[in-house]
């Protein structure tokens, strides 16, 4: 098959990597490209659209000193950040509970925190206003940090399922035999091991938050509580006019932090891995 | 809420009962007679004026209007009145389509914003939530004059009204004067075949008349519906319960649609509301139907086309000329704590004052929907704005000649209408008609037919 | 060793905590304790009043009587003649993305297991897709497949590869479907392919050293060691997303909202057509559950699958 040499890793890994940031990226660059470009320059497609001729930072600071984009950015991290917190903490038990213990009612328990999934938020958010009201959380940031673990536990709790079944029984087992209780068998060597895949489902926990809009809309009413998409939109396109240099501006600050962010952590439960190990 | 019920009871007598029931049957049967004759309660000595509350708190939900400074005009007179009588006021500014699902979780949880502002039929959509507020529009009808039929019509629901009418944003054709004398159209058409010869000699400069039938909130609705009553067609018969597109108007409507297409109309399924804003502001097209947002922006922001960009009203069809308009009125929601307050503020904002000053800083993008901002300096004071002051008389609403409704409502986001001639313009303008008249029949049928 | 068992050389009172903590059933609640509290008090409510919704002719604002199948009745007949096209193009959508996101997920996560230079940022840049907001940058998408203005078609043409004015991409009912695809697969795959890599983690690394000294080939390892160790992660991931495909709302909201003439039509968008802009919440929940028995099918068969002692 296909060596180690440079060649063998150019097939097997560079051309299909450059391939597909390729088309990962170009919305991106497009997207950049279109923040950059003057109010004369967005409409004007007799020239190449891919280029910027006469680039302004106007956009970004319009929506950095004019908009309240600074304060949505935070309320969306905490929120993102204390939601993925709670629910990391419930599905980590509940994940370990439903994959590794036996005992009657696993099964429906499981089942059951599953299906709820199965009702959409867009049916969800008209009841779920009515909890909020009972609670006095509007226009609260708790509202969406007690809201979103709904749909972020169940997420979590099977994925996490999924990774603990994926560590080898006797690990646990020999631990066990040691003397050690179940808690400090889950404590000490599957957590850890798992550590990957709870990694795993924090990233996608925030990411599902940092994501969210429905509820965000519903619940949050003055500007400053607002998160990202729901400001973002709101105050950037009127009517009919959307005002696509800061909208893209705003798209590129609200993920490419977060990505940068998230690479230190691929890097971290990736780093495991020996060199030299076969890789697949 | 008690007390607000208790405050209209006590602007009740006998004989505007007596008028008011009078009036609401005969709306029911023959729509047009109440659109003719005006409302029958013009002057009550009974009306209330309603007080505001010192240390109430207020908040109105409303669309982020496309002209900016308007928005801000209105937060600036809701604060300076919010100041003058000790009252917290918010505006929040939504788009249209966040709008709807804030209104509807309002709604269900019985608990939210104190003042909605109600797009399209809503006020027939959520009755139960509006509060009756027949004393005030009264007062408001008694010093501007008669309401536009269209806010009417919308806003009063089995003769009461649920919402205070607030605005019309008039929707026109803007159009390349230099195109077209380059094509050789002296004029904007008057009718709609003109509009298939127009079309014609456009398409040779490149740069065709050019119009959304796709799902688009406001265009679809405000070129299509026009189409079809221009030939005489309609969804349902006026009694609001007998499915009536399958009929010969409808399919004439659908043919000169073709005829257009075929002769160089190009119509756009996938074209939501900003598109044909940003096609025009882009030079690919030489006329579209819109709210004043196009002009407008060329002539306050983008400086390429203002001298050569001009409007015109509506085309005629052979039964008549009809315009539909983006028609806001506002409402008090019944779980407001403090309905007087909301009420008062209202009328303020629509003290003719005020609201004159609002629109002139709108710059022609909104009508005012009472008899005493007809003529509106604002329209005058830019002669290409004529259209928009045009649009407004002939404007009908969704499901006319029916009277909105739930179900007009539903036909209505379900762009039955604007699909149908989709369909039927698809490929160049040879699709199906008979399975396009066929499929709105069926989607109709399933919504005024539902128990 | 003796017959003294460890039981006999700790104090009674830690005796009897082992012991407790030591069998499973009441470990087992306690650790689902916080999980079912915090659903029990936001998610179990929403949860049977949708149900309930659904079993009603409710409206927005009034509770509506108990009309048992009526709404499901109503949609299954396809009496308005679009639940049908909207049920098919569901199934269309989610079966053709998941194809794509589980093949690229796969793909994308072995390619990201490899040490090569950057590392930090091709796997910042993979990610990009997953993690803007969605609204945010199905708005760019609909700016870059606008036959006006679309940067892609501007690139077709002016490479060759097409005749101007290049496909028009959401305004032919095909094109449109392909686009929403398309879309969904850029946002979809890195979810797959982070699962997918975090899964690879847990993989001991001597079976693969053991399986290369023993003569085996790269494919041969990725096959008989990489892909049945991945199992458990692959079933859930398959199904949380086949799931969230089969409800996703927001996207194809604002890149179509059923346009053109019902062809992009969704479940969930025209769930939310009916509920909530039209008001007639009953039977949107209707429509918006009506996956619901077959999906709690599927759920349990992978509980099933998953929880099956190796």
């Amino acid at each position: 098959m296909i060596g180690d040499s440079l060649a063998g890793r150019a097939i097997r890994i560079y051309i299909p990597l450059l391939l597909l940031l390729v088309v990962t990226l170009f919305p991106f660059y497009w997207m950049a490209v279109t923040s950059f470009k003057s109010a004369s320059e967005l409409f004007d497609f007799s020239v190449s659209p891919l280029w910027v001729r006469d680039p302004t930072l106007a956009w970004y600071q319009h929506l950095l000193t004019q908009t309240n984009f600074p304060r949505w950015a935070l309320n969306t991290a905490i929120v993102a950040i204390v939601s993925t917190l709670i629910s990391l903490f419930c599905s980590v038990l509940a994940g370990y509970s439903l994959a590794r213990l036996r005992y009657r009612g696993a099964d429906s328990i499981g089942w059951g925190i599953f299906v709820t999934y199965l009702v959409p938020p867009t049916l969800l958010f008209l009841p779920l206003t009515f909890v909020i009201r009972e609670l006095h959380l509007f226009n609260n940031l708790w509202a969406l940090i007690l809201t979103y673990p709904t749909f972020l536990i169940p997420f979590c709790t099977w994925m996490l399922m999924g990774f603990f079944k994926g560590i080898p029984h006797e690990l646990e087992e020999a631990a066990l035999v040691d003397g050690a209780t179940r808690i400090q068998a889950m404590l000490r060597i599957a957590i850890p091991l798992a550590v990957p895949g709870i990694l795993a489902a924090a990233l996608f926990a925030f990411t599902l938050s940092w994501n969210e809009f429905l509820y965000a809309l519903i619940f949050m009413n003055d500007s400053l509580v607002k998160t990202i998409p729901v400001g973002v939109t709101q105050e950037l396109i009127h009517g009919d006019e959307f005002f696509w240099g800061e909208l893209m501006a705003a798209a590129l600050l609200g993920s490419v932090p977060v990505a940068v962010l998230y690479s230190f952590f691929v890097d971290y439960f990736v780093a495991g891995m020996t060199a030299g190990a076969v890789k697949g | 809420m008690p007390k607000a019920r208790k405050k209209a009871k006590s602007g009740w007598s006998r004989r505007k009962f007596l008028q008011t029931a009078g009036v609401a049957v005969a709306t029911m049967a023959f729509p047009e007679i109440l659109i003719s004759c005006g409302p029958q309660t013009s002057t009550t000595p009974t009306a209330t004026i309603p007080k505001p509350r010192k240390g109430a708190s207020i908040r109105l939900l409303q669309w982020t209007s496309f002209v900016a400074r308007a928005d801000t005009e209105f937060k600036r007179q809701a604060a300076e009145w919010g100041d003058a009588n000790g009252v917290t006021v918010a505006i929040e500014t939504v788009t249209g389509d966040q709008l709807q699902p804030k209104t509807a979780a309002a709604v269900e949880a019985n608990s939210g914003p104190d003042i909605i502002q109600m797009q399209y039929a809503w006020p027939h959509l959520y009755t139960n939530s509006c509060v009756d507020l027949t004393n005030d529009v009264n007062i408001l009808i008694s010093k501007l004059g008669k309401p536009d039929p269209v806010n009417e019509a919308y806003c009063k629901v089995d003769g009461v009204w649920r919402a205070m009418p607030y605005t019309i944003v008039p929707n026109a054709w803007s159009y390349r004067t230099d195109y077209f004398t380059q094509a050789g159209v002296s004029a904007f058409p008057t009718t709609w075949d003109e509009l298939t010869t127009a079309a014609g000699k456009l398409k040779s400069t490149g740069k065709p008349i050019s119009q959304t039938d796709g799902h688009a909130y406001g265009d679809s609705l405000t070129m299509w519906n026009p189409v079809l009553w221009g030939f005489g067609g309609k969804e349902v018969n006026a009694d609001g319960k007998t499915v009536a597109i399958n009929s010969q108007e409808t399919r004439n409507a659908i043919k000169w649609a073709q005829g257009a297409v075929k002769a160089g109309f190009v119509v756009h399924p996938e074209w939501l509301d900003p598109d044909n804003n940003q096609a025009y502001h882009a030079d690919r097209i030489s006329g579209t139907l819109n709210g004043a947002s196009i002009y407008i922006r060329e002539k306050v922001e983008f400086h390429h086309y203002t001298d050569v960009t001009n409007n015109a009203p509506m085309p005629a069809g052979p039964k008549g000329t009809f315009a539909m308009n983006l028609i806001f009125n506002h409402a008090v929601m019944k779980w407001s704590p403090d309905v007087e307050t909301a009420r008062a503020m209202l009328l303020y904002l629509m003290d003719k004052t005020q609201y004159m000053k609002w629109t002139t800083i709108a710059a022609g993008y909104n009508a005012g929907p009472f008899d005493a901002f007809h003529n509106d300096p604002v329209f005058a004071a830019d002669p290409k704005l004529k259209a928009f002051q045009d649009v407004v008389a002939p404007g009908k609403w969704p499901g006319w000649p029916a009277l909105p409704s739930k179900k007009t409502a539903q036909s209505q986001t379900q762009f039955i209408v604007a699909d149908m001639f989709a369909k039927a313009l698809a490929n160049g303008g040879t699709g199906d008609i008979e399975a396009a008249v066929s499929a709105a029949e069926t989607s109709l049928k399933a919504i005024f037919e539902r128990p | 060793m003796g017959t003294a068992t460890r039981a006999d050389a700790v104090p009674v009172w830690h005796q009897r905590r082992v012991r407790i903590y030591d069998r499973e059933a009441p470990l087992g609640y306690l650790l689902l304790l916080p999980t079912l509290i915090v659903l029990g008090i936001f998610l179990l409510y929403p949860f049977l009043f949708g149900i309930w919704l659904s079993i009603t002719d409710s409206e927005l604002g009034n509770v509506g009587n108990f009309i048992g199948l009526g709404n499901y009745r109503f949609e299954f007949r396809n009496t308005d003649g679009v639940f049908y096209e909207a049920l098919v193009n569901t199934f269309l959508y989610t079966g053709v993305t998941t194809v794509f996101k589980l093949g690229l997920g796969l793909v994308m996560a072995l390619l990201l297991n490899q040490v090569f230079p950057f590392r930090r940022f091709v796997r910042a840049a993979l990610l990009l897709p997953y993690i803007i907001p969605t609204v945010l940058s199905y708005e760019a998408w609909r700016w870059m497949f606008d036959p006006t203005f679309s940067v892609i078609n501007w690139l077709l043409v002016n490479t060759h590869l097409m005749h101007y004015p290049g496909p028009n991409w959401l305004g032919v009912p095909a094109n449109a479907m392909a686009a929403l695809m398309i879309v969904n697969v850029w946002r979809g795959t890195p979810f797959y392919a982070i699962a997918f890599l975090a899964g690879m983690q847990v993989i001991p690394v001597d079976l693969y050293e053991a399986a290369r000294v023993d003569g085996a080939s790269r494919r041969q390892q990725f096959t008989n060691i990489t892909i049945p160790l991945l199992r458990p992660v692959l079933l859930v991931v398959l199904l949380l997303s086949t799931i969230l495909t089969f409800a996703d709302f927001q996207g194809p909201f604002v890149l179509t909202n059923g346009a053109p003439y019902n062809s992009t039509q969704l479940l969930s968008i025209w769930a939310y057509q009916w509920g909530i802009p039209g008001g007639a919440i009953g039977l949107g929940a209707a429509i918006s559950l009506v996956l619901f028995p077959l999906l709690t099918l599927v759920v349990a068969i992978v509980l099933f699958m998953l929880r099956r002692p190796e």
